[in-house]
């Protein structure tokens, strides 16, 4: 709107002038919406038809509630889908412009990170040429408290040269939330947030993030393969923040607090029972399924092998498939 | 031909103080070093504004007794009672009670001149100070700057170097100029500048003849024209090729006063009948033995420090009134070298404890290490730095004084800056200021780059490394272990490369690895007996983190990691990533006796 109306004032203004109006009035208005951040797509198509703006948007919070089978959450994939996601985000930022700086913060509470499994993925995807000899940095930080990751996501977040910030705060009161989401829209930094159980109980609870996506490992049963494909399960649950879910606030962390009474009293069969009947909704129609290549944290394009992996020339792969037939040994457990 | 100004700030040490306390102008000023025996000796003097006397030949204006070195017969290297007695001769015995007697400072002259030098880069990128003379009273007192083609964007040469005085003299510098072709010939005639001046308008320029008035004016400036020096400069006294005292007697006593009369003798035999300097300065004189210029590269890391008048008390003191102080200190420090192009790397905040206050206590200074990753000359983002420790530290009670030391400084980078918005480039600045951030906040381990590592252990197989500046010159930076990791990579497809490759196989490492590995306590195995030669089974079937029980579906392993003995402790683990019946993948290893540990999750 401000375009059409300054046009005819560029034109009286000599080229040097309008040029510098032109830019003037562009940069106002950037910095006035806030939007003009661009969408990176996350070369999983599954994720992206899942995500609001047909991939990632930059400036956005992302939740992935990691929803394994296990009551301790870990060992799903979660984790491992978002550092595919902030390796593609710092790639695609090393790449658009090579003199930005595109960064990968990880905010590593648990000291649990493991940067091994992530470099070579750095390495794998970045294309020396487009990125000019330029490898996208990780930094890893590793607060102590629960106030210095809050404060430390918060910092990174704010900053312009960060592309994507990945952490797995346990307990995140929406108000650290909120200060997030403004951070990440200022700055353009992607703020990828792993969430375990707690989170998971509010998964359909209204939420700051943009996104929330549930994430779940797939048995492949029978199928025998080299873990180099990891099969996953995503659906979108729960949503961005509205106006009419505001009020819904109260009434959700009362249902979270009952449900984790409820979960403090089951046992065994029962609780397992519960979290079973939780993923089926959540991963209900809804749910794709994407496949993951850990060698380099791309999608998949091998073929999906049903049996008779040829092993690995490594030694590893020796003993692989004789010595341990899957069926023969679920027999002899029972 | 290069064309060289000197800049003859004449008696420095007076100067200096003049400079620094205006009052002084109104006394006779003596600074003094302390000889042997308790004997004070005059390193120089000076008057700025005498009385005017009736009879006596004061100096027209004080500025002008400043050049003036035989105004009351007072020489450099008197003691200081003969001077005083030469001063109560000329001036009255009330000029030796109001006299001002200073102590040699010659550390605080040369870091003045060299402040000066810098502020003089404005005319020339070279400015150099003259070396001490030696066997001399009284330091260096001449700036030498290089305008060999500069001149021209002052107007002339002439121009420059009355810009140059007049610059000076409008921060109360008195100084005087003179261009030529070498250095010792710019000294020479900087400082002669009021007969050159005579004889170069006698022969150069000669419509300014007429001007019969200005005869008696002292001249500040002079240019000697290109190649004309041997010339132009025949008339000077002999001892403006900085001789020795001694050199200089020899020559007088053979007769020989100018440096004309010094050019009139044979040069061969000058060697053999003088001292070898005589010859080596007129070598230099003529420009047949080049001077090099030394250009004050300071080594000083700056400091600041405030005194309180009385101990501030902390239940007094606001956390802001303390680091408004801290702010004014580190601009004091960061400023000098933001001029040379320099920033901060490291700095130490000292915070002294009064010594009444906690007498049990050792009365160490609460000390603030601030570190950054990328060298800053921004007194804020440093503030920023000091806040976040000072919030997070115990203060002394009482405050004594704070100082502020600069312990290592880095060069800078600088950018031009965008007229509206942040320039792509400033992010990477951003980005080390974020580092400084989150180290200062939660300790300087805690920030770290990871670098792969070639190591079979897990634990081992990388290596954290203090983030570094991402400027444009990084790649350059690179050491070692990362140029040998990178060549690994390079060399990934080989096939003698592709052992070591396997081994670090990302698919076969989990995402998240346990500090250290959990024992599983409940754990099954079935077909243990199969091969009990080698101490190794299958994976298990199925076992139990917590009370939560996981089926095994699918395995893959072992893969043996056995540590050489030279390495400690040994370790020999066959790693399985397992599958359990829930799609979740764990890292799980056995160990030689049997017992089986969780390390990693491929969360």
């Amino acid at each position: 709107m401000v375009t059409q109306v300054c046009n005819p004032v560029w034109d009286g203004v000599g080229s040097v002038g309008g040029l510098l109006l032109r830019q003037a009035v562009e940069w106002r208005q950037a910095q006035a919406e806030g939007q003009g951040w661009e969408t990176v797509a996350t070369g999983f198509p599954a994720l992206d038809r899942l995500l609001p703006a047909g991939g990632v948007r930059r400036g956005s919070l992302i939740e992935w509630l990691a929803d394994g089978g296990a009551p301790v959450g870990d060992g799903c994939g979660a984790v491992t889908l978002a550092c595919a996601v902030a390796c593609r985000l710092a790639i695609s930022a090393a790449q658009a412009l090579a003199s930005q700086a595109a960064t990968i913060v990880v905010v590593d509470r648990g000291q649990r990170f493991y940067p091994p499994a992530m470099i070579p993925w750095l390495d794998a995807q970045t294309d020396v040429a487009a990125t000019r000899g330029r490898r996208p940095q990780l930094v890893v930080a590793r607060p102590s408290r629960d106030d210095d990751e809050i404060w430390a996501i918060d910092q990174a977040l704010r900053c312009p040269g960060v592309a994507a910030v990945l952490a797995w705060p346990e307990r995140v009161h929406s108000t650290a939330m909120r200060r997030w989401q403004l951070a990440s829209r200022a700055s353009g930094a992607v703020g990828l947030l792993v969430r375990g159980l707690a989170g998971r109980q509010q998964a359909g609870a209204p939420t700051w993030a943009d996104a929330r996506v549930a994430v779940a490992p797939v048995a492949e049963g029978d199928s025998v393969s080299d873990f180099a494909v990891r099969r996953l399960r995503i659906a979108r649950v729960g949503g961005p923040w509205s106006g009419n879910e505001m009020r819904n606030e109260m009434l959700s962390d009362m249902r979270n607090e009952m449900l984790s009474d409820m979960r403090n009293e089951m046992l065994g069969d029962m609780r397992n029972e519960m979290l079973g009947e939780m993923r089926n909704e959540m991963l209900g129609e809804r749910s794709t399924e994407l496949r993951l290549d850990l060698t380099n944290g791309r999608e998949s394009t091998r073929r999906h092998r049903l049996s008779g992996g040829a092993g690995t020339p490594s030694m590893a792969g020796r003993f692989q498939d004789d010595r341990f037939p899957v069926e023969g040994a679920a027999c002899r457990a029972s | 031909m290069s064309r060289i100004m000197t800049v003859w700030l004449p008696r420095w040490p007076v100067q200096r103080r003049l400079l620094e306390r205006p009052e002084l102008r109104r006394r006779p000023v003596f600074v003094c070093r302390r000889e042997r025996r308790g004997v004070m000796t005059v390193v120089a003097w000076a008057w700025a504004t005498p009385p005017r006397r009736e009879g006596a030949s004061a100096p027209p204006s004080g500025r002008a007794s400043l050049s003036r070195t035989s105004l009351s017969g007072i020489q450099p290297g008197m003691s200081l009672a003969e001077a005083m007695a030469a001063l109560a001769l000329s001036h009255g015995s009330r000029a030796c009670h109001i006299a001002e007697v200073d102590q040699d400072d010659p550390a605080a002259d040369m870091a003045a001149l060299e402040s000066l030098a810098r502020s003089c880069r404005r005319f020339a990128p070279i400015v150099a100070i003259e070396k001490p003379p030696q066997h001399e009273h009284g330091g260096p007192e001449c700036l030498q700057i290089d305008v060999t083609g500069t001149s021209c964007f002052f107007g002339g040469e002439g121009a420059l170097v009355r810009t140059v005085v007049w610059t000076l003299a409008a921060r109360g510098i008195h100084a005087r100029a003179a261009i030529a072709d070498t250095p010792a010939a710019a000294w020479a005639a900087a400082h002669h500048t009021d007969s050159l001046h005579a004889t170069l308008t006698a022969t150069v320029s000669q419509p300014r003849q007429h001007h019969g008035g200005l005869q008696k004016r002292h001249y500040r400036w002079a240019v000697v024209p290109p190649e004309t020096h041997r010339q132009a400069l025949a008339d000077v006294p002999a001892t403006a090729l900085r001789l020795d005292t001694i050199v200089a007697a020899q020559l007088r006593d053979v007769g020989i006063e100018t440096i004309g009369g010094i050019f009139r003798l044979p040069r061969k035999s000058l060697a053999s009948r003088f001292a070898p300097q005589l010859s080596q300065r007129l070598a230099e004189f003529t420009g047949e033995r080049p001077e090099p210029l030394v250009v004050p590269c300071s080594v000083e890391l700056p400091t600041a420090s405030q005194a309180f008048d009385f101990p501030l008390l902390l239940r007094d003191t606001t956390q802001d009134d303390l680091v408004a102080v801290i702010e004014r200190l580190l601009q004091e420090c960061v400023a000098p070298l933001a001029a040379q192009g320099k920033g901060v790397m490291s700095l130490q905040v000292r915070l002294e404890r009064s010594q009444s206050a906690e007498p049990r206590e050792a009365c160490a200074p609460a000390v603030i290490d601030i570190g950054v990753f990328q060298p800053s000359c921004s007194a804020k983002h440093l503030v920023e730095l000091v806040k976040l420790r000072l919030a997070r530290m115990r203060l002394p009670r009482e405050i004594e004084g704070i100082a502020v030391e600069v312990v290592s400084v880095g060069v800078a980078e600088c950018r031009q800056r965008t007229l509206f918005g942040e320039a792509a480039e400033a992010s990477a600045s951003q980005v080390g200021m974020l580092m400084d951030r989150l180290s200062g906040r939660l300790g300087r381990g805690a920030v770290f780059e990871p670098r792969p590592v070639a190591d079979a252990q897990p634990e081992h197989a990388w290596a954290a490394v203090p983030p570094a500046a991402r400027g444009s010159s990084s790649r350059s930076r690179t050491t070692p272990a990362i140029k040998r990791s990178q060549q690994d990579r390079a060399c990934e497809n080989s096939p003698a490369a592709r052992m070591t490759a396997s081994v670090a196989a990302p698919q076969r490492r989990p995402i998240w690895l346990l500090p250290r590995p959990v024992r599983l306590e409940t754990v099954s195995v079935v077909g243990s007996a199969m091969d009990q030669a080698d101490g190794s089974s299958g994976p298990p079937v199925w076992f139990c983190i917590g009370a939560q029980r996981h089926e095994v579906v699918k395995a893959h392993g072992p893969e043996r990691i056995e540590t050489a003995w030279w390495r400690g402790p040994t370790v020999r683990r066959d790693y399985y990533v397992v599958e359990t019946s829930t799609g979740s993948r764990y890292w799980i290893f056995r160990q030689r006796r049997g017992e089986w540990f969780l390390h990693g999750m491929f969360s």
